[in-house]
């Protein structure tokens, strides 16, 4: 037998299929193997050992104990855990609105743009470059009582506006959602305004040709001309919506009350000064499914022949 | 006197400019009120946080220099960024380019497997991946960290640089390939020239990313000697925020300007690279 | 190019073969250096060293001189090893990372006893008793601070810094006004309606950068109020939390900060940080501050030339319901050796000094640091402002007599401690209610009281 496979490998036209399935088959796994090793060995391997941890109480510190699925259990009752889950929730349906709307409407305002167009593209994502213990930081004071914003405007004739945004149980989740979202709203602008550039302008022409105005150049053409990153976005933004943390936690730490708690929130709570670590490993998961929803509307939006 | 201005063909462009106006005075005013807070005195900024300062001084600035220890943070930050971005741009391009191009068998489970990845909170493997890092001797070392930056924007990466070659025809890649090019030929000589904006989106995303880290850099450098910008400017703002207003409008005065001018040159290169990609030609 | 690549390679192994020498290398004077120190003047010489970690998020000039003038000042000693201090933003969050990840600092810094005691559980702590009979150090400290560090009979952490909380008021403004220091809870009620009426902040407080400074204000009233034995018998377990002494406590709590008689409003109070509190109450825009005693070294910043005002500043014991002086102690942080360290005896060598009088003494007069729970004369304490010397001297006074009480973040269990501040903002949004709350504290308190993760209380004479 062996003799004669070496016997096969030497004549001509069995050497050119091992090629092929080098080519087909090796390669695109070479080119993707280093990255995937990295990504493994940092995200996945620790992250298999916290669904043990998951499993198990643990202060954090000491030996874990395993318990079963007692943390999950807990979890449909924690009160904490579902008046966090609605802020996540409203956070969600926040940037899945606004700021979506507001980097579309600039992105359509600024791509017809013969002049300062690259200016303005510039100008409006510089806020996304800075650091969100700056820009946190930043709008605690533009948006302190009496001293900030809400002070200029009292003495504009507008004293309902003079409330400490970050201290009130109504407004603190959006307020901290504001400050995220005026870091956020231009990098997605950008985004949406270069894949606006690469529409092709022959089908804006044919578009005026039959006589469309703007709002409908922008429904029929625009619209479906960045589909792919539209729908990316939406898709990225539900995700990270969920793991959210650096803005709530430096500007309100989820305060007053809990009144802009997230997930990721009680996450940190439990791991770091709760000593509920396997708690938090629990709530963590949970995170996980729900973006694994959102995954699953893009995996069948993808089998429908959506190319995203 | 508007008609005389603009022209027929852009006087429908008015109200454009009319609300990006608006737009910019949104996203830059708090920076111009950062740098009027950065010249005025305690007293001042404690009286009014908006508005011109009352007198000018510049003092904050050398003084947020030397409070803030940039001499030291900022080699270390500018290693960490270099790094990432570079080790980023080849190692996830490699990988887009497998699943955009190449048919990689599998792509559909890593593709999801990136997706969820990217949805873990980063609190759920902190402390098993410090406990790992820790035996392989990569805490309290800049490369152990750009290993994790590298990891952690991965599937952001991967998944920019695949959109974006899906859409450049295959016709370039197979004209090389007759001409007997290999695989990394292709990879190197064809698509990245090709993709060359959407690989400089993800540098600027990547490095401004890492730039701005807070919660590894913390974690993982814990020696005085490897913090970086960031993670010392928290710790000078906490000591000193609330009062010196001026010292602490200064220091984060200091850490922008650069990353403005940076950012500003690189997006001229940036509008080049879409003008040229030859996607349009 | 093929001399060029040989050329790197030689290199490459060149690099290893140093790397992997470098040990053994440094290993050998280290190992005579214990044979003697003369050699110490030598740079050649490399000395181990054992680190400590420093939380800067406070004062940073404090933090400074601690580093060059206590660190700094063991290290010119000639000890066989050096100290290396280093600060670190969150150093307590870095400190629980790493310790469980085997690494760490070699001298543990935790923010308190009850944290001490899940580290000491853990096995990650050093048992200290060796040492404190070899360095004598049951002479150096008070009995009752030391009995705190003690897990299962063992010494596994010591005290630092002695906290208690008073009342801060301008002297300035009461003298204007001529209102008088408050000695009992209804003089306190009634002085803050009379602030009011005159168009000022009865207490100025916030909690914008510390979350838990809400506790603070729950330690002052529970312990006043409902008085320091009635939390003893609770702390032990003879009596459950919703004692309607307890109630009446919380809920007098509750309505001076629903009337926004804590910072004008609650709103307010969330987003003040300590730094805006205390000017308001340096300029007299707020006329009392009750607060924690770590604040004595710095206030003086906010009065007088240095803060552009003329007013002065003193404190009082937070009033009680009898009117008797009442201090509610606390620790605000402790010093432990790490159980992985390569150097117990130069770690604990290091915290004989650094709670030494004469390293104490350097730490309150010229540093401004709270004191240490140790015997210090009068003359170490020399040039101290008298507002601080009174303190010392009426809390020793206070301690002896048993007229102390207990702080939430010192003597509670972690997570009960957890509780009542992140749960009593609820009371104020009015979505819980207070008997609510209070069962809730003290289901979760009796689970853990159960479990024995209650640190040692300090009986009552």
């Amino acid at each position: 037998m062996g003799t004669l496979i070496k016997k096969d490998l030497s004549s001509p036209t069995r050497p050119k299929i091992t090629k092929q399935f080098f080519y087909r088959k090796v390669i695109p796994v070479l080119f993707v193997l280093p990255i995937l090793l990295i990504h493994m060995t940092v995200v996945l391997g620790p992250s298999i050992s916290s669904i043990y941890f998951s499993l198990t109480e643990w202060n954090g510190i000491g030996p874990a104990k395993f318990i079963g699925l007692a943390n999950f259990q807990k979890i449909t009752t924690d009160r904490q855990y579902i008046h966090a889950f609605q802020n996540n929730l409203i956070w969600l349906l926040f940037f899945l609105t606004i700021p979506i709307a507001m980097a579309l409407i600039a992105a359509s305002l600024i791509a017809p743009l013969k002049k300062g167009g690259l200016f303005f593209r510039a100008i409006l994502f510089i806020p996304y470059i800075l650091p969100s213990v700056i820009t946190a930081s930043i709008w605690k004071d533009l948006l302190h009582i009496d001293i900030g914003l809400g002070g200029v405007a009292a003495r504009l004739g507008m004293p309902f506006l003079n409330i400490a945004y970050f201290g009130r149980t109504d407004t603190a989740l959006l307020a901290a959602a504001f400050v995220d979202n005026w870091h956020w709203w231009g990098f997605l602008m950008v985004l949406f305004l270069t894949a606006m550039q690469s529409v092709p302008q022959e089908l804006y022409d044919a578009a005026k040709i039959d006589g469309a105005n703007r709002w409908n150049e922008f429904i029929h053409v625009t619209l479906p001309g960045i589909r792919p990153t539209l729908v990316f976005m939406l898709l990225m933004t539900g995700i990270w919506s969920f793991l959210a943390f650096d803005y709530v936690w430096i500007t309100t730490q989820g305060g007053p009350a809990g009144a802009s708690e997230l997930l990721s929130i009680l996450v940190f709570k439990n791991a770091f000064q709760r000593f509920n670590a396997g708690y938090a490993a629990a709530i963590g998961l949970t995170m996980s499914f729900f973006a694994g929803i959102i995954i699953g509307i893009f995996q069948i939006l993808r089998k429908r022949g959506w190319e995203i | 006197m508007m008609r005389f201005l603009f022209p027929r063909r852009t006087s429908s462009l008015v109200p454009n400019y009319i609300i990006v106006l608006l737009l910019v005075i949104f996203a830059i005013g708090p920076l111009v009120i950062l740098v009027f807070n950065s010249l005025k005195t305690p007293a001042d900024a404690g009286r009014n946080l908006i508005g011109f300062p009352r007198e000018i001084i510049l003092s904050n600035y050398p003084r947020a220099w030397v409070v803030g220890q940039f001499g030291k943070t900022l080699p270390n930050t500018l290693i960490l960024v270099a790094g990432t971005v570079v080790a980023t741009l080849i190692l996830s391009g490699m990988a887009a380019y497998s699943i955009a191009k190449l048919n990689l068998p599998g792509s559909g489970i890593l593709t999801m497997y990136m997706l969820i990845s990217s949805s873990l909170p980063i609190q759920l493997f902190l402390v098993p991946l410090f406990f790992l890092w820790r035996k392989l001797g990569l805490v309290n070392n800049l490369l152990g960290l750009i290993i994790i930056y590298v990891a952690t924007n991965a599937p952001f990466s991967i998944f920019l640089l695949r959109s974006y070659m899906i859409q450049i025809p295959s016709d370039f890649e197979d004209a090389a390939r007759v001409d007997g090019a290999g695989e990394w030929d292709v990879f190197q000589r064809v698509v990245v020239p090709l993709a060359w904006p959407a690989f400089l989106t993800v540098g600027l995303v990547v490095g401004l990313s890492v730039w701005n880290e807070y919660l590894l850099a913390t974690v993982f450098l814990t020696k005085q000697e490897l913090f970086t910008v960031v993670t010392s400017y928290y710790n000078f703002s906490t000591a000193y925020g609330g009062r010196d207003w001026g010292l602490t409008s200064a220091g984060a005065v200091m850490m922008i300007f650069p990353l403005v001018v940076l950012f500003l040159l690189m997006q001229r290169r940036f509008i080049e690279g879409l003008t040229q990609g030859g996607l349009k030609g | 190019m093929n001399l060029m690549r040989r050329f790197v390679i030689v290199l490459v192994v060149a690099t290893l073969l140093l790397a992997s020498c470098a040990p053994s290398s440094t290993q050998a004077p280290a190992s005579q250096q214990t044979g003697g120190t003369t050699e110490s003047g030598q740079t050649s010489e490399k000395k181990p060293t054992i680190t400590l970690w420093l939380d800067s998020g406070g004062d940073a000039t404090q933090l400074q001189c601690m580093i060059d003038n206590i660190v700094g000042n063991f290290n010119k000693k000639g000890n066989s090893f050096t100290v290396e201090a280093q600060p670190l933003a969150n150093s307590w969050d870095a400190t629980r990372t790493a310790i469980t990840g085997g690494g760490g600092p070699d001298i543990v810094i935790t923010p308190g006893p009850s944290f001490a005691y899940e580290m000491a559980k853990a096995g990650q702590l050093l048992a200290l008793d060796q040492y404190a009979q070899e360095f004598g150090w049951d002479k150096q400290f008070l009995p009752w601070a030391l009995s705190l560090g003690k897990v299962d009979g063992k010494l596994y952490s010591i005290p630092h810094e002695i906290e208690t909380l008073v009342l801060y008021y301008n002297k300035t403004v009461f003298e204007q006004h001529g209102w008088k220091p408050p000695k009992t809870i209804d003089e306190y009620l009634k002085l803050v309606e009379d602030i009011k009426a005159a168009g000022l902040i009865p207490n100025a407080a916030g909690n914008s950068d510390w979350k838990p400074a809400d506790e603070h204000y729950w330690s002052i009233f529970v312990n006043h109020m409902a008085g320091p034995q009635k939390v003893y018998d609770a702390l032990t377990g003879k009596i459950p939390w919703t004692d309607p002494d307890f109630e009446k406590a919380i809920d007098t709590m509750n309505q001076l900060f629903m009337n926004g008689d804590f910072m004008g409003s609650l709103d307010r109070y969330y987003t003040t940080k300590s730094t805006e509190f205390l000017t308001a109450l340096g300029d007299g825009k707020a006329a009392m501050a009750p607060s924690g005693t770590w604040w004595m070294g710095t206030i003086g910043n906010y009065f007088g030339e240095k803060a552009n005002n003329s007013n002065d500043w003193d404190w009082v014991p937070f009033p009680t319901t009898d009117g008797s002086p009442l201090f509610t102690l606390g620790i605000g942080s402790t010093y432990s050796i790490n159980a992985a360290t390569k150097y117990p005896k130069e770690s604990a060598q290091f915290l004989t000094y650094y709670f030494s009088p004469e390293a104490q003494s350097i730490s309150i007069t010229q540093c401004g640091i709270a004191p240490a729970p140790i015997n210090l004369t009068t003359q170490q304490l020399k040039g101290i402002d008298p507002r601080r010397a009174r303190l010392i001297e009426e809390l020793s006074k206070a301690a002896a007599n048993g007229q102390y009480g207990y702080t939430t973040w010192t003597f509670w269990p972690p997570k009960s401690d957890v509780y009542i501040y992140d749960e009593i903002e609820k009371v104020w949004a009015k979505q819980v209610t207070v008997q609510d709350y209070l069962k809730g504290l003290n289901d979760l308190f009796q689970e853990e009281l159960k479990a024995g993760n209650i640190p040692p209380i300090p009986e009552r004479k």
